[in-house]
């Protein structure tokens, strides 16, 4: 199977998409002839021309609002917002139009919209280029939220996302872009909705999104070799949330730590804890469930302070640690 | 605080006592245990001692009066005391739950369950009646009763008992599900909160106090996986399976005799000597093939006939007990299953035998008599149905025909250990008797 990168899968999913299904088109800032503020949509332009590759103006609303448009005539529009901030400026498209049309016309309308968003910090971007506003977006129903971690589940779940007859948004991670794994070249779909086990094990459950799952799984190896047994669990889409997947672990392991980058008030952390404590797993927990997320303040320019306001690999292991070891 | 005077229950089946007569009077200062009346029950007249030492006060009832058991009677106040104290734990007893109900409803106007026109929801009237409570009991939060309401109710019935000791949700479970109180255990978490190992650890302790075997000194000697797979496959047979044990003597003077022959036979064309072991897999193959229920196996609803017949031979080896099947043994001759047996039983005291050696047999036989053992019974090797135990032989005088004559002849004792389930005890003589007049007869079977 060929080795590619997060981003190159992400490519992939929409030329294979593209080429399979002509109402298929892309849509956003500087996604032609730059090829997107991370070359993701590199070359597609020449390919597909500038009927399928279209480059807008700097207006979000915009951009959202006309691929809202294009679906309601039969389009399968892929929209891309250069980062996962702007998307602020385009949320009464998201929210109030995209998520509900399909509600408020009894079902006569689906919006079959891809929404792209690139997130999370440790590029050095400060505060308005670094957010991971997620937590945000699952707040909306009718709304899809996907965030793969790895380049095959990107594919995967980016050929899904698209066929999905909602609005989905795909929160993709600037640090994993580069990121390299198997993805088979044939047409796959990873469903939406359903969780993946990165790593089993018996002691302690550990769900955590898109660049978290790596922190969390190298932490998880490096515990192993001390015979502790750290399972990970990537929800890969946060709206709907698989949350049996992570009940019926939790019951095993009895332990539950959750890790995001986002900020931690308000954050889906909360989400997942509240719905484990409240679930039959209560019974089997053996510690507090917790949770390390990004601090609550705005990413710092300084790279240093960067690091410090996300978690990183060894809070992540103390945090493990404190909880296994009974100390929390 | 006035102690109530309450009519007391004489009998299990009492419910109610008539006042004869009250021998103390309002203002009578008396004793504990002092009789102060007289009451009739449907047997017999009794007299009533005080509950305390005190004034006698506040008598409710009077003679003639028919008093259900346990209804106050009268008070009796404590030094200082006077009637007024009386009501005041009367209305302490009023603001309790259940009086509080019937308060509010006199007092209130939106709250109306009264009796006979309960105003209720379908959904909660159906689930009062499933649950069998009396409906009239249920006091609403709005004007109706509801679903939530009837729930409240339920789970208010057994009130959960809350305790100030800190521990995790799992040790509260694992403790619960071994009837240990928490309050026994000292917590190993934070701020001594209880966790589940804590409580393990107080499970595993208990187990081996128990038995007072812990406080004596003891070698270690930890299992071998065939250990554990013999102890786990004996287990589940013997927990799982009714054993049931029909033993036989049988004369094997022909058998050995026949033995005997084949044995000179085989030392002049230098093939090894035929055990006795392999004579009676001969026999047995042959029986399982005339009583088919015995080569089956027991499954959840039915019942399986095995079309094979492969029997087993337990062995002794160095690494333990192992079961070498020999396959197919219905369809071999003698010295077949002779040099099959030794081969089997020589590769397992090397401990050379495959997976394919051990597996797949519908039947056991287990031979104690090279080790002097009379007889036994043995446990049957699941899922097998049944197992066949082989005893020494020992010379003994019998009667041999119905003259009374007494002979001296080589005895053997079979015991068949068959699993009730499958085979009853009908089938298991058959299958005995089909053995025993094999061996009695041999020389049919060993062509």
């Amino acid at each position: 199977m060929p080795e590619i990168s997060y981003l190159e899968a992400i490519r992939q999913a929409l030329w294979d998409e593209m080429k399979r299904d002509e109402r298929v088109f892309l849509l956003g800032e500087d996604i032609g002839r730059y090829g997107g503020a991370f070359g993701l949509t590199y070359g597609m332009l020449d390919e597909f021309g500038p009927e399928r590759v279209r480059e807008t103006p700097i207006s979000e609303a915009t951009i959202i609002a006309t691929a809202i448009g294009a679906s309601l005539l039969g389009m399968r529009p892929v929209a891309e917002i250069m980062f996962m901030d702007f998307m602020l400026l385009a949320m009464d498209q998201i929210a109030n139009q995209a998520a509900k049309m399909r509600f408020m016309s009894g079902g006569h309308t689906t919006i079959p919209i891809v929404i792209r968003m690139p997130g999370g910090s440790g590029t050095g971007a400060a505060a308005q280029h670094s957010q991971s506003l997620e937590s945000i977006l699952m707040h909306f129903p009718g709304l899809k939220v996907v965030n793969p971690s790895t380049p095959y589940d990107a594919k995967g779940l980016m050929l899904a996302s698209i066929r999905d007859p909602n609005p989905v948004c795909f929160i993709e991670h600037k640090l994993l872009y580069k990121l390299k794994g198997e993805v088979p070249e044939e047409d796959y779909v990873i469903p939406i909705g359903v969780a993946d086990i990165k790593r089993a094990g018996r002691d302690i459950t550990v769900v955590a999104n898109n660049i978290m799952v790596n922190k969390a799984l190298n932490v998880a190896e490096k515990l192993s070799k001390e015979g502790i047994e750290v399972e990970v669990i990537d929800p890969r889409t946060l709206l709907p949330l698989d949350t049996t997947t992570i009940i019926n672990s939790v019951s095993r392991t009895g332990r539950l730590l959750v890790v995001h980058e986002a900020c931690q008030t308000g954050g889906w952390a909360g989400e997942v804890i509240a719905t484990v404590a409240s679930s039959i797993a209560f019974d089997y927990m053996d510690a507090p469930p917790r949770r390390i997320c990004g601090k609550d303040i705005p990413i710092p320019y300084n790279r240093g302070l960067e690091k410090a306001s996300i978690p990183q690999e060894f809070d992540i292991e103390q945090e493990i640690r404190m909880l296994v070891g009974g100390k929390i | 605080m006035p102690v109530p005077f309450i009519m007391p229950k004489f009998d299990m089946d009492q419910e109610k006592a008539t006042i004869i007569s009250w021998l103390k009077h309002e203002g009578d200062y008396i004793n504990f245990g002092e009789t102060v009346l007289t009451v009739e029950t449907e047997k017999v007249a009794i007299d009533v001692p005080s509950p305390a030492t005190g004034t006698l006060s506040k008598i409710l009832y009077k003679e003639g009066d028919v008093v259900p058991v346990t209804e106050v009677i009268a008070y009796v106040l404590m030094d200082g005391e006077s009637s007024a104290d009386v009501e005041a734990i009367n209305s302490t007893l009023q603001s309790q739950p259940e009086e509080d109900h019937l308060n509010s409803q006199e007092k209130s106007t939106h709250l109306t369950p009264t009796t006979g026109l309960i105003k209720a929801t379908p959904v909660a009237k159906r689930m009062a009646n499933e649950e069998g409570l009396d409906i009239s009991k249920i006091s609403p939060l709005g004007g109706k009763i509801k679903r939530a309401d009837v729930e409240r109710f339920l789970t208010n019935k057994e009130p959960i008992k809350r305790v100030a000791i800190p521990a995790t949700p799992a040790a509260r479970r694992v403790a619960h599900e071994n009837g240990i109180d928490l309050e026994t255990i000292k917590g190993s978490g934070p701020r001594g909160r209880i966790q589940q190992t804590d409580v393990q650890e107080i499970i595993r302790s208990i187990s081996s106090q128990k038995t007072g075997i812990n406080d004596i000194e003891s070698d270690m000697l930890p299992l071998t996986s065939i250990q554990r797979t013999i102890a786990e496959r004996m287990q589940l047979s013997f927990h799982e399976a009714p054993h049931i044990a029909l033993t036989v003597n049988v004369d094997v003077k022909d058998a050995e005799e026949a033995r005997n022959y084949f044995n000179n036979l085989a030392e002049k064309q230098g093939k090894p000597r035929v055990t006795l072991t392999a004579l009676l897999v001969k026999i047995v193959g042959w029986a399982l093939v005339r009583n088919p229920l015995i080569n089956s196996s027991y499954y959840k609803d039915s019942i399986r006939l095995w079309k094979v017949v492969n029997i087993g031979v337990a062995t002794a080896t160095p690494q333990g007990l192992v079961v070498p099947v020999i396959k197919g043994a219905d369809h071999m001759n003698i010295s077949e299953i002779n040099s099959t047996l030794i081969d089997l039983t020589n590769r397992a005291r090397e401990n050379k035998l495959n997976l394919e050696d051990v597996r797949g047999g519908t039947f056991t036989i287990s031979n104690l008599g090279m080790f002097g053992i009379d007889q036994f019974r043995a446990i049957i090797n699941p899922p097998e149905a049944a197992i066949l135990a082989v005893g020494r032989i020992v010379r003994r005088p019998i009667v041999v025909d119905n003259q009374d004559h007494v002979e001296v002849r080589p005895m053997l004792t079979l015991t068949l250990s068959a699993d009730h389930r499958v085979i009853d005890g009908i089938v298991a003589a058959r299958f005995l008797n089909d053995i025993v007049s094999g061996i009695e007869k041999p020389s049919f079977l060993l062509y």
